[in-house]
């Protein structure tokens, strides 16, 4: 029965299955936990971090990394705010195509390098995260953005209620993201070209011999990473309105975290955007529960954080490695059958 | 109008002691060159700019011929780049840096370096812990005095019937909030006044928007009868006003703390903050510069008991830093509390 279920199909359901026990673990660990509050505190935390695992995510399934992606976060969030503060007039149309654009920008400068001048990307990416940050530092001249300044229909945007269910608020800046990694989502499994970024993870070579510009598939990839780090940086100003140089710190380490709990293969060529979505839940579930657990101090916190970011790695790990063994074996006795038959 | 309220009573105690031989105050004269360095803990935060403001207009008002370079390292980047920094200006023969430390004692060796080679070492925000690399500390208030500011604030907030406050801090390991915290513990402690007062919890939002933000709102679930959000740090208390304010919850939880007038005024008006305090940051670059430039001119020896005037905010002297043995510091003082009457005047 399990067998007959596609392998990334078996891997949501799993992720599910693992949201639902932590939730319970902890309902029964913290009183009041299980509230409608939960669900608006961490639906529009993760609104912000989906995007940047899902940009994280197609990189990844080139066999590449983004570190950036914090930068850009940061630097876009600095760069609308001032825009838009000196502009106050500016359309949201025109703010979010500025706030993509130049999250383009830098996915451009990240993906050429990576993929025409063939440096590795971990290499180029550490290198323009320190980059981006500086001239991030640099342009913000030690201003910094402030709420009073930015319109209305911006600061509203994120908390603005869609509809609610009960107690569970589903707000604008959640809807809009889980929108976008829906789309996302639907292109990478339906669209030809998507499927280029499997298939260039999978196997350069083979993908080479079929036919696919695989530089240029990277270069896209890094491209679309940026696209999503700035239109994460747009809702990160929108939702935080102070935006300081250090905006957006860490972001990198804790969306390549999203991306490989919910079953991204950090080497390449498989997983998918839900999964990664989903991890992105994972993860900040597991922090506020950590957070709000008496049991775990401040000091230990980060410690069991990345324990059970190890853990969940690794039983994906050997599940799936089972799983393929045990296919593997399947279809091997099928054939001796079939032969046998004959 | 700015109203100052000068919480010093223990500040003042402890001069008291230190200041009897009040000396004749020493004119600092400008004119002679002297290539100075201003190293904030890192570059892009307003504060620092805002000394390195005061700095300048110092720089100018005393004429001085040489350089005032205002250099320091990005945010990550900030422990390695202050040290790399301060090795540097060993070589360059300058004659004062000022450093607003981010290294702890790491960064003495270098320090000593720049000491060695003639350059005078006055740190000022937050001081080299050990002391050894340092001529001078100008410290913006008396650490033990913060811990007075904020047990007021909260007990305004709480009300004569008591409540629950929890400490928003920056990171667990920065000096200047756990000794502020530490003063305020041992207020809330000490004196009966603050009975009400009830510490349940210090959370830490790192000094970034959305770890603060969301810290916030992990404490008001966590303690449901939460009435005080104390974060003394400028990063904090605005993350956790913006957050009690999007959650519609400052009626119930009010957010106080050390904050900038610019950043807090709307939450200070609208009630998510009714009250923060903070010192000048102006100031402090502007103090900080007169001191060093008098010991790099040779016109301050750096003597306990020696008492110089600094421009427009009048005299100072030095002493012993009680926080710290075989430190010297000036202490420059007072705090401004802001509350809706005076943040929008500060604001601007």
């Amino acid at each position: 029965m399990l067998q007959k279920i596609a392998p990334q199909t078996l891997r949501i359901i799993a992720l599910l299955a693992v949201l639902v026990l932590i939730t319970l673990f902890f309902t029964t660990q913290i009183e009041g936990f299980l509230s409608g509050r939960l669900f608006n505190r961490i639906s529009s935390s993760v609104a912000i971090m989906a995007l940047v695992a899902t940009g994280q995510t197609l990189v990844i399934l080139t066999r590449n990394i983004d570190l950036s992606v914090g930068s850009v976060v940061g630097f876009v969030a600095f760069a609308a705010g001032s825009m838009i503060t000196n502009h106050p007039d500016l359309s949201p149309a025109v703010l979010l195509a500025y706030s993509a654009a130049l999250g383009a920008g830098f996915g451009l400068i990240n993906g050429l390098l990576v993929a025409y001048a063939r440096v590795p990307s971990i290499i180029v990416t550490l290198a323009t995260m320190a980059l981006f940050r500086s001239t991030l530092v640099e342009f913000s001249d030690g201003k910094s953005i402030t709420t009073d300044n930015l319109p209305a229909w911006l600061t509203d945007f994120p908390n603005m209620v869609v509809f609610a269910l009960g107690q569970m608020e589903f707000r604008a800046g959640f809807c809009a993201s889980v929108l976008v990694v829906i789309v996302a989502h639907l292109a990478m499994t339906k669209l030809r070209a998507a499927r280029q970024l499997y298939a260039v993870g999978s196997n350069p070579e083979a993908a080479d011999l079929a036919g696919i510009d695989a530089a240029r598939v990277v270069l896209v990839a890094f491209v679309l990473s940026g696209v999503m780090a700035g239109l994460a940086g747009f809702m990160f100003l929108a939702r935080f309105g102070n935006i300081t140089v250090v905006a957006g710190m860490g972001f990198e380490l804790k969306s390549v975290a999203s991306a490989v709990v919910g079953g991204v293969n950090i080497f390449g060529g498989s997983g998918s955007v839900i999964g990664a979505f989903l991890g992105a839940i994972l993860v900040d579930l597991l922090e506020t529960g950590l957070v709000r657990w008496a049991v775990v101090s401040e000091f230990w916190r980060e410690a069991v954080l990345g324990t059970l970011i190890l853990a969940a790695v690794a039983t994906d790990t050997i599940i799936s490695r089972r799983l393929t063994k045990a296919r593997a074996e399947r279809a091997q006795k099928e054939a001796l059958a079939s032969r046998v038959a004959k | 109008m700015k109203t100052k309220h000068v919480l010093g009573l223990t500040a003042a105690l402890m001069l008291g002691g230190t200041s009897l031989a009040y000396a004749e105050a020493i004119k600092i004269n400008g004119g002679t060159a002297a290539d100075m360095v201003l190293l904030p803990k890192f570059l892009g935060i307003l504060v620092f700019d805002q000394a390195n403001e005061g700095a300048q207009e110092a720089h100018a008002e005393l004429a001085n011929g040489g350089t005032l370079t205002f250099q320091g390292p990005t945010p990550e980047n900030s422990v390695a780049g202050q040290i790399e920094m301060v090795t540097t200006a060993a070589t360059q023969k300058l004659a004062a840096l000022m450093l607003s430390n981010n290294a702890g004692d790491q960064i003495s060796p270098s320090a000593q370096a720049a000491q060695a080679a003639g350059t005078k070492v006055v740190t000022w925000d937050s001081p080299i812990p050990s002391g050894a690399g340092e001529d001078l500390f100008i410290s913006q208030v008396d650490f033990g005095s913060i811990g007075v500011v904020m047990a007021d604030m909260a007990l305004s907030m709480v009300g004569a019937d008591g409540g629950e406050m929890a400490v928003l801090s920056a990171t667990p390991d920065a000096a200047n909030q756990n000794a502020w915290i530490d003063a305020m513990k041992k207020v809330l402690a000490e004196d009966a006044k603050y009975a009400g007062v009830k510490l349940v919890d210090v959370v830490y939002g790192d000094d970034q928007a959305e770890v603060s933000y969301n810290r916030a709102l992990a404490l008001v679930d966590k303690y449901p009868n939460l009435e005080v959000i104390m974060a003394p740090t400028t990063v904090g208390i605005q993350a956790a006003a913006k957050a009690m304010q999007d959650e519609n919850l400052c009626g119930k939880v009010g957010v106080s703390g050390l904050g900038l007038p610019s950043e807090m005024v709307s939450y200070t008006l609208n009630g998510c903050a009714p009250q923060f305090a903070l010192w000048d940051f102006r100031d402090l670059g502007y103090l900080t510069y007169y001191a060093a430039y008098g010991l790099a001119t040779g016109q301050l020896t750096g003597e306990i008991g020696e008492t110089f005037t600094a421009g427009r905010m009048g005299d100072y002297t030095i002493e012993a830093d009680p926080g710290r043995a075989n430190a010297k510091r000036v202490l420059m003082g007072p705090f401004t509390v802001y509350t809706k009457d005076n943040v929008e005047a500060a604001s601007k």
